[in-house]
């Protein structure tokens, strides 16, 4: 396929989402406006006076000068979150009665959960939240954050990763591995990488590219380089396991392995480097191609050179 | 790429006049009268409270290993201290802030302060230690401004084993940095729509890492001094209407390294006359900055959100160029600096859509763009600072990437949701690269089945196939293999399956588990990676059976194979490497809440890997030694709530973590001929771990301590 033809394609999709978004019927609102409480939170916390539930006054969700919030001068309290609770508050609290409740053993289907939480917050933080891997999954807001402790664990550095690989197990394990990031350590967050609620990068991916993500700390390899290694331009994946790996500094496969799934020249990348280069085997001599950094021994510079003699990446 | 601007520029017009067409169909919902919901049983915060905490940590045995990222690195004892706390006034002024970890190099914090509604300003540090290895040695020493040099006695050889003054002139050295973070931010409420952000972040990265070099055939290890800088500036200025968003932003981001080198001198006798010294390029100064657009739209049909963005940035890069060479004499004259300038951009479309009750869809479109601006340039270069290696161009890689995606997804029952996805991406590359495109297509299906209210299991399998333009084989290095395929743009299949699943059994009990499997294969690829399996499984129980008292366990399983081939030349057949790594974790774990004077939190972790290579020589297979990991881990922390304020917290853990692997165990200095190494040995330690402090609220009620974290 050439360029152009690529273009076209991707031009076409693009459009045909403009489309499809503007040509279609609108859809009929549901349902009348329901009751809300005679006096919002003051009636609510005749029942829910749960210490538990009192940490929410130590968020920004109850702040009461803050227009914005729940809790701001005309807001609806907490039924901003919960929905109108007349009926609820009618029926002496015995039915659910429309009343929005959160959590794995919530009555209120996940989308109806979520609208909530979008009502206010589908415009930054969730800023493409609909067409995200989470929300295809059905990811209720409620999984991830809890609202009425003092610090939502899921913000915290300490707490976060703990939260993430309640569903993201294989991760969980990645992290256990000798080579990592340092999350189990709570010096890092899932969300230094990713954005949860959705980006239109791969893997939602907090930054445009792989490249970006990984340049935003490691600053030192961004280049651009005099001499360039092309699958580091491309994507720092092509050779790391972010999450984590059994070999060192993330690596996928140890070198000289790694090196030579694309490196097969005459002389010694082609070498098959066997355990008679080890130390300490009879017979064998200790191999400079395979102990140690392996090929990165001498080509250290695999990120790229600024040397003018840095062609092979040793300077 | 103008047309591509052309294209682009059209998609955000587009997406920008679709934002206009929805504000104007907005509409406005019935709001209760809030008149008379004073909230006055709102146990709002007025004044002030605070929680501090102070004592102390021992180590023994905890060396960079344990140490790695915590700075709990050697056997010793250690001060620890935090405090957080909060103030707010009636009138809405606030101040908050955390201190953690204040007696190590891990510490962090944060002093946040602003009124409520209006603006906040926020100062924060963080810093992040890691420990490399302590138990190297190198006979290089530091003669300051990067240039490591020999004792004046060091005799030269052809191999180490020859360095008669090698074993006398080793001194210890701890490879390892610390990242130290500071940030300066700020968030203002403009009105009620409208809010401007802007963040300094200044990032240092400085201590001692480790490097190699080489004099042709000779390699050495060298510790590498680091002293980094990344200063970063965001601003951005964002606008939430009711059915739009729109964030209009500016980031840009210097790193600067004030040593461009690192010079050093030859410990092998030279190979050419006057090649005493070797010197290294050290990573040059850069910058990025990045103008950037990002919104979405609520549009009035089918419930339908449409996200956009675009950004635009340019990376460059002028740091002047170190000479050709140390070679005394070397008659090629240094270039000058490269004036890199990359351009790179982004543009992309998102849509989700629920055009029937029971159907919804969701799709993206994006591209984005490397395009490497720079010059090439012509250069004669020196090898390893020992002879000329002749003229050649610098080669610059560009890259545009498209990339479509989406899926639907059919309700037919409230317990039951089918869908159906796909991916294409492509790659084009730009001029001077082996092959000219790439493209990967993935379709798949998934089913989720919710039986119960609470269990649900979602099965999703599919495929992909990955094709690639002709290859140009002259655009190879001249000593390259043409039959070899680098494995990130070689043909692939691809078949993948998982298996994701939550279950809260009880309203106390619950189970979760998630499996992986793909099988890629690289069936054009004569050389190269052949094939790669995964394998991946994990899954936690975790049971409350009294309020007081929770438990937990969980268990992963991985393996992961590769098979690649090469080629050594002549009659050979090519050989085979095969590599299979297998992962294990357990766990379990309890909470328990044994008075209202005693907490106790128990966890257990045994985590062990093993990696096994084989290697096919024209014969049978060839085993290195298992290389393996083994983590083991037991921890007990008990609280002592001696009075409301006051608690006392004891926290022991043993941990123990050993390895072998074949690259590192037994390589000292010495050990190979032709490589001076630093003599790292793989990761061990053993180490028990006691902490003693002591916690102390001020002015929080004890109501609202309970279930509320500090």
């Amino acid at each position: 396929m050439t360029r152009t033809r690529a273009w076209r394609t991707a031009g076409a999709a693009a459009l045909l989402l403009l489309m499809a978004a503007g040509i279609a019927p609108a859809r009929a609102e549901e349902g009348a406006t329901p009751a809300y409480s005679p006096h919002g939170a003051d009636t609510c916390l005749v029942c829910h006076n749960e210490p538990g539930l009192m940490g929410l006054f130590r968020t920004a969700h109850a702040r009461p000068n803050d227009p914005r919030g729940p809790f701001g001068h005309g807001g609806l309290q907490c039924e901003a979150c919960h929905g109108p609770g007349g009926a609820h508050v009618k029926a002496r609290g015995k039915q659910p009665a429309g009343i929005v409740d959160f959590g794995a053993h919530a009555l209120a289907a996940v989308a109806k959960q979520n609208g909530m939480c979008l009502g206010c917050h589908r415009d930054n933080a969730a800023h493409d939240w609909d067409a995200s891997a989470h929300a295809a999954n059905g990811v209720a807001c409620a999984s991830c954050h809890t609202l009425h402790a003092a610090t939502d664990p899921v913000r915290s550095a300490d707490t976060q990763v703990a939260v993430c690989t309640t569903c993201h197990q294989t991760e969980q394990t990645d992290l256990l591995k000798l080579s990592h990031h340092p999350l189990r350590e709570g010096k890092m967050e899932c969300t230094a990488c990713h954005a949860p609620h959705g980006s239109t990068a791969p893997a939602q991916l907090l930054h445009n590219t792989v490249n970006e993500t990984c340049t935003a700390c490691h600053a030192e390899f961004r280049g651009p380089f005099l001499w360039e290694h092309q699958p580091v331009t491309e994507d720092c994946d092509n050779c790391h396991q972010p999450h984590g790996s059994a070999q060192p500094t993330l690596l996928k496969v140890r070198t000289p392995f790694l090196c030579q799934q694309c490196h097969e020249g005459a002389g010694h990348p082609s070498i098959a480097n066997t355990p008679q280069g080890l130390a300490g085997v009879p017979g064998g001599v200790p191999s400079a191609f395979l102990l140690n950094g392996g090929c990165i021994n001498c080509h250290s510079q695999v990120h790229g050179s600024n040397h003018p003699s840095g062609r092979a990446l040793m300077r | 790429m103008r047309a591509l601007s052309r294209y682009c520029t059209s998609l955000v017009l587009a997406a920008t006049a679709a934002l206009a067409g929805a504000a104007a169909v907005a509409d406005a919902p019935g709001a209760p009268d809030t008149s008379s919901w004073k909230c006055s049983q709102c146990p709002f915060l007025a004044g002030y409270e605070a929680q501090v905490e102070g004592g102390a940590l021992y180590a023994d045995g905890a060396n960079a290993s344990y140490g790695r990222y915590t700075g709990i690195n050697h056997s010793a004892a250690y001060l620890d201290a935090g405090a957080s706390g909060q103030y707010r006034r009636s009138d809405g002024l606030y101040t908050n802030y955390l201190l953690e970890r204040l007696g190590l190099a891990s510490r962090d914090g944060y002093v946040e302060a602003g009124e409520e509604g209006r603006f906040e300003v926020r100062l924060s540090y963080d810093g992040q230690p890691t420990r490399l290895y302590d138990v190297t040695a190198t006979p290089f020493r530091s003669l300051g401004d990067s240039v490591l040099g020999l004792p004046p006695a060091w005799v030269a050889a052809g191999s180490t084993a020859g360095m008669a003054q090698l074993q006398a002139s080793l001194v210890p050295i701890n490879l390892g940095y610390d990242r130290r973070t500071a940030a300066l931010s700020g968030l203002v409420f403009v009105s009620s729509v409208w809010t401007v952000s802007g963040e300094f972040r200044r990032q240092e990265k400085v201590g001692t890492d480790f490097t190699g070099a080489s004099f042709l055939t000779e390699a050495l290890q060298l510790p590498e001094p680091i002293d980094y800088v990344t200063n970063s500036f965001d601003a951005s200025a964002a606008w939430a209407g009711r059915i739009a968003s729109l964030r209009l932003s500016y980031s840009g981001s210097w790193f600067e390294d004030d040593s461009d080198s690192l010079t050093f001198a030859n410990p092998y006798l030279a190979f050419t006359p006057g090649s005493t010294t070797g010197r290294l390029a050290l990573p040059p100064s850069n910058n990025l900055q990045q103008l950037a657009a990002a919104g979405n739209v609520q549009l009035p049909w089918l419930a339908t959100v449409l996200t956009y963005s675009a950004s635009f940035g340019r990376l460059q890069q002028n740091a002047a160029f170190l000479p050709v060479s140390t070679l005394p004499g070397a008659a090629v004259p240094a270039p000058g600096s490269l004036d890199g300038d990359v351009h790179v951009s982004q543009y992309a479309l998102g849509l989700a859509a629920r055009p029937l009750r029971k159907v919804s869809v969701h799709a993206h479109a994006s591209y984005d763009g490397r395009d490497d601006a720079t010059t090439p340039l012509t250069l004669s270069y020196i090898v390893t600072d020992t002879f000329p290696g002749g003229s050649y161009v610098t080669p610059r890689y560009s890259e545009d990437r498209v990339r479509l995606d989406g899926g639907a997804d059919y309700s037919p029952w409230s317990w039951v949701k089918v869908g159906v996805g796909g991916e294409l991406r492509e790659v084009h590359y730009g001029p001077g690269q082996v092959i000219t495109w790439s493209q990967d297509a993935q379709s798949f299906g998934y089913a989720t089945v919710t039986p119960l209210a609470a269990l649900s299991l979602t099965l999703k399998g599919g495929d992909a196939a990955r094709k690639a333009s002709a290859f140009d084989a002259a655009a190879l290095p001249v000593a390259e293999n043409p039959l070899i395929s680098a494995f990130n743009y070689a043909p692939r299949d691809r078949v993948f399956y998982s298996l994701s699943g939550t279950w809260s059994i009880t309203p106390t009990l619950s189970w979760a588990v998630e499996g992986f499997f793909a099988n890629d294969d690289y069936p054009l690829s004569q050389l190269g990676l052949q094939s790669v399996h995964e394998r991946r499984g994990a899954t936690t129980f975790s049971w409350k059976p009294l309020a007081s008292l929770s438990l937990y366990a969980d268990a992963g399983y991985q393996r992961l194979y590769d098979l690649q081939s090469g080629f050594t030349g002549g009659i050979t057949p090519p050989w085979l490497v095969s590599d299979t790594e297998r992962f294990w974790n357990a766990g379990a774990g309890a909470e328990w809440l044994v008075s209202q004077r005693w907490k106790l939190k128990l966890d257990y972790l045994h985590a062990p890997s093993y990696s096994d290579t084989d290697i096919s020589v024209n014969g049978p297979a060839q085993a290195f030694p298992e290389n393996w990991t083994r983590l083991d881990r037991t921890m007990l922390d008990a609280t002592y709530v001696r009075s409301s304020a006051l608690q006392l917290h004891l926290r022991y853990s043993y941990e123990k973590f050993d390895s072998a692997d074949w690259a590192l165990s037994g390589v000292d200095a010495a050990t190979v001929p032709n490589l001076l190494a630093l003599g790292f040995q793989p990761y061990r330690h053993s180490v028990n771990f006691f902490a003693l402090t002591a916690s102390y609220q001020f002015g929080r009620p004890a109501a609202s301590a309970s279930g509320s974290q500090p």
